[in-house]
């Protein structure tokens, strides 16, 4: 997406600051301005003190030696901060995001709390669990010992990490935060160009409940311009940090991989396309399909359709007639939560003029809503060539919802599907076609506490397994 | 033809056309984009569904065309899949939502490749030039006979203006581009020999199989083929080395360019090419021994196209003019695109490229959706044009490029709106660096750039 219109806003001219937290200590000095293009926002950083970025490897991570569940009681307590209303980092950081997001505030703000929901015991402990068969590497040194006697003892060592932050949810700040305390890391948080806010807001909550603490010691959250060399050749070096942890694809991406060697690996959250199955059990009653059309938008709503679980396209087993009543009730129920949301985002021009060119070629395309970002859906026999962003779905007509497995490709992350009780049947060709997720259509959001993500257990990427071999025990 | 349109193109011989100033020109402009308009708005129907949309019925001043203007998208908004599976039927359709003349349908069947369907089309009188888009697709202008002729009367007057050559048949051509064999191509180099060339000197052309749509449509399809995971590994093996093949080709051919340059370079020459290959040249030539001193002092120099993301040193253009002794006054630049029909010359004295009368210039916010105020002065904004010499397609187009339009006299004396040397896209302005977790199968595509 590029430009918005709704960043003709009165704050659009005026420079909004944007502080750095570095291990404890706030740097507000602004003093170098940046320019969020796609917004159409300048906002005033420090200048960044490099030396101050990177802690030396002559110390060991501050978390090193705090209890996993003294960290995870410090996140709870957190999330309780950054959900009271009078917390004044959080209100404050959102006064200053809303001059610079693409969604609007009541969005931001049910996403910044809600975010905040992650910040839970139980949910923490539980993620800890699945990701490392033995949660007790994170605490301590564990005795191994192997059939011939070999002894060792083996620890989740905590590692040096650098977040490259997406700007499209709030909600990554938070997990990453809890994610990086969890597993014990010395963290940079890179922010991004639409959000360089939500991370500091919540580092200073963390400060403000004790300014000494590890976990604060161990939190740095910067914003230099993504790809930007005089920064990324200086501080990309495995001689300062172990791993990368970076969300997106395409330049951010590839801007990341020049620096990666030896010693300095990627973990990345690859860009994803998330997509619906409707079966033709959809259309065996008005009631089942107003069903369906309610659960694929929902689906197709998912954060405004701004995030990877969003749904963009909806293939739909059944004949031209029957796709086309789907798609008139899908429109139709976009648009209300479009509506609901109070989401007014114009079409990008690009993809304006894409589905004006389908509205003509109307032997073969049905277009239901206007291009006018109220919300639209376009119904076809092969999936568009554009990508459905901003409220758009495109319901792509097959005869059988095998002849739909073709269009998952490596970029496929979560696939809704209706009715429920076909997905066993499809999810190994959807695996191997690279999909990620099956899920019941209209719960593309939610998922099992601690489950795979991206294809993997992002935690047990994340540390530096560490081994103590202690020799062979005597027999 | 009608008559504001009229008055406007009959001055395209004239010495004085860039210099009428805006304030004279507005009511005549005016009056002509309505006579496009009402022409058209029932025979283009992307014309039609933008005018019904905006609710426009009539032109009265230029806020009102802003909303019929293309984005220059809107040339490459047919499905992928029409070219990638061979619809030539379908692809005709589409062609049709953009001409204001019927396409008669194509019998898909007896078609044999994209080649072969722009011949058809033109047989027809649709001559269809593609861009060269190499990763995404290529946009497909369509121009009628009337264009072709228009294209070739004015190619020769913008660089007779801008560079301050007579048409004289005086001069051996040297082209050493490789630009791509579509209609307006052709014409354009056709039109300049014609006029330039002398007769009994052979013009030198680069040794090089011609650069057809075919060619370059077949990148898009198999970066389709990879992005779906339906490309072959043996496929993409061939691809490589016949890329590999194309380019040894082309080195060898950018030395004979030079060798050729070196073997004339006792002539007034007129060399033809675009920034890339003219500095590659250049190079060799001056790696061969030879400079400015070797070459005739009135040669003079046609560039076509920017830059298209080549690296080149700072200096690149006093690089290529010392090298092959261009005098200071035959510096040679347009601005122009294949969007337009028309071109528009730099002048030596203000170095500001200058916008004849038929050409309608309009600056448009970030977005492009809306007129921004301008009575005097120099104002800074999206381009859009409206040329009004079109007739195979319609006039009015919005750019990717950021310009800054001066509606005050030029300091060469001209006083028409002119543009500044400045010209950037703004998909290649540094951005930020907003990044999502949502993103496409584009990402996932590697090794074709």
């Amino acid at each position: 997406m590029t430009a918005t219109h709704t960043a003709a806003t009165p704050a659009a001219d005026s420079v909004v600051s944007a502080p750095f937290f570095l291990y404890g200590a706030l740097q507000d000095e602004p003093d170098v301005t940046h320019r969020s293009r796609d917004l159409g926002v300048t906002f005033a950083t420090p200048r960044m003190a490099m030396d101050r970025v990177v802690l030396p490897r002559t110390q060991v991570p501050p978390l090193l030696n705090v209890p996993l569940a003294e960290i995870i009681d410090f996140l709870v307590e957190t999330g309780e901060r950054i959900r009271d209303p009078k917390n004044p980092f959080v209100r404050d950081c959102i006064d200053r995001m809303s001059a610079t997001h693409v969604l609007p505030r009541s969005v931001l703000e049910s996403q910044v709390v809600g975010a905040a929901h992650y910040l839970d015991k139980r949910l923490l402990e539980t993620v800890v669990e699945q990701n490392f068969p033995d949660p007790r590497a994170l605490d301590e040194w564990v005795p191994k010992q192997d059939f011939t006697g070999r002894k060792s003892f083996v620890r989740a060592f905590a590692p040096r990490l650098i977040h490259v932050l997406p700007g499209n949810s709030p909600g990554v700040a938070v997990k990453s935060i809890a994610q990086g305390a969890m597993v014990k890391a010395v963290n940079l948080f890179k922010m991004s160009s639409s959000d360089p806010f939500t991370t500091v807001a919540i580092l200073r909550t963390m400060a403000d409940i004790d300014p000494d603490h590890a976990i604060v010691k161990s939190m740095a959250a910067v914003y230099w311009r993504g790809g930007d060399d005089a920064v990324e050749r200086v501080l990309y070096r495995p001689q300062y940090f172990d791993k990368i942890v970076a969300w997106g694809g395409g330049d951010a991406i590839n801007n990341v991989v020049k620096y990666l060697g030896p010693g300095f690996q990627l973990v990345s959250f690859d860009p994803k396309t998330s997509i619906s199955m409707v079966g033709r059990e959809a259309f065996a009653s008005e009631e089942a399909l107003d069903d369906a059309a309610e659960l694929a938008a929902s689906d197709v709503m998912v954060l405004n359709q701004e995030a990877c679980v969003a749904s963009r396209f909806v293939y739909v087993e059944a004949d031209e007639a029957d796709a086309d009543r789907f798609s008139e009730r899908l429109q139709a129920r976009i648009a209300e939560k479009a509506a609901a949301s109070g989401d007014t985002r114009p079409l990008d021009l690009d993809l304006r003029e894409q589905i004006d060119t389908l509205m003509m070629l109307d032997d073969e395309f049905g277009v239901w809503g206007k291009t006018d970002g109220k919300g639209l859906v376009i119904r076809s026999d092969e999936p568009v060539d554009f990508h459905p962003i901003n409220k758009t779905a495109n319901v792509v007509r097959v005869d059988a919802l095998d002849d739909a497995v073709k269009y998952v490709n490596v970029a496929t992350q979560t696939v809704g599907f209706y009715p429920f009780d076909r997905m066993s049947a499809y999810r190994d060709r959807l695996a191997a076609g690279g999909a990620q997720r099956i899920v019941r259509l209209g719960e593309a959001g939610p998922s099992t506490i601690g489950n795979p993500h991206d294809a993997m257990y992002p935690l047990h990427r994340f540390v530096h397994w560490m081994a103590h071999e202690d020799g062979v025990a005597q027999p | 033809m009608s008559s504001a349109v009229d008055k406007l193109m009959r001055q395209g011989d004239a010495a004085d056309r860039f210099d009428q100033s805006h304030a004279d020109l507005r009511e005549t402009q005016i009056a002509a984009l309505d006579e496009r308009f009402q022409e058209r708005k029932d025979r283009i129907k992307l014309l039609r569904h933008r005018a019904d949309e905006a609710g426009v019925t009539e032109i009265r001043g230029l806020a009102d065309v802003v909303p019929l203007l293309f984005p220059h998208t809107a040339y490459k908004s047919y499905p992928e899949s029409f070219l990638i599976d061979e619809k030539w039927d379908r692809l005709t359709k589409w062609l049709g939502t953009v001409s204001p003349y019927p396409i008669s349908p194509v019998d898909a069947s007896r078609i044999s490749d994209i080649d072969h369907w722009i011949d058809q089309l033109q047989a027809n009188g649709h001559y269809v030039s593609c861009s060269s888009g190499t990763t995404g697709k290529s946009a497909m202008l369509l121009a009628s006979d009337k264009d072709m002729a228009w294209s070739r009367k004015d190619t020769v007057n913008v660089f007779s203006w801008g560079s301050g050559v007579r048409p004289a048949q005086d001069r051996r051509m040297i082209g050493v581009g490789a630009t791509a064999a579509v209609p307006k191509n052709l014409i354009i180099a056709d039109a300049q020999r014609a006029a330039f060339a002398d007769p009994d000197k052979e013009p030198f052309r680069l040794p090089v199989p011609p650069l057809t749509v075919g060619t370059l449509t077949h990148m898009v399809v198999l970066r389709k083929k990879i992005a779906d995971g339906t490309a072959l590994p043996e496929e993409l093996a061939d691809f490589e080395r016949t890329s590999k093949e194309r380019q040894e080709t082309m080195d060898k051919a950018v030395i004979a360019g030079a060798e050729a340059l070196v073997r004339y370079r006792e002539d007034k020459l007129y060399i033809a090419g675009m920034w890339n290959s003219l500095y590659q040249v250049a190079k060799i030539v001056r790696d061969m021994g030879y400079s400015a001193k070797d070459f005739h002092p009135d040669n003079c120099i046609y560039v076509g196209g920017g830059l298209k993301r080549a690296q080149l040193p700072d200096d690149y253009q006093e690089f290529v003019h010392q090298t092959f002794n261009i005098p200071a006054n035959r510096d040679f630049q347009n601005y122009s695109m294949q969007e337009l029909n028309s071109g528009m010359p730099k002048c030596q004295k203000g170095d500001r490229y200058h916008v004849p009368p038929w050409i309608v210039p309009f600056i448009l916010d970030e977005a492009g959706d809306t007129l921004l105020p301008h009575e005097s002065g120099e104002i800074e904004g999206r381009a859009a044009f409206f040329d009004l010499s079109l007739d195979g397609r319609w006039g009015g187009i919005i750019t990717g490029d950021k310009i800054s339009l001066d509606f005050d006299p030029c300091a060469c004396g001209a006083k028409g709106p002119s543009i500044r040397n400045n010209i950037v896209r703004y998909a290649d302005i540094k951005g930020d660096d907003k990044i999502g977790c949502a993103g496409t199968v584009d990402a996932y595509v590697r090794g074709l750039s």
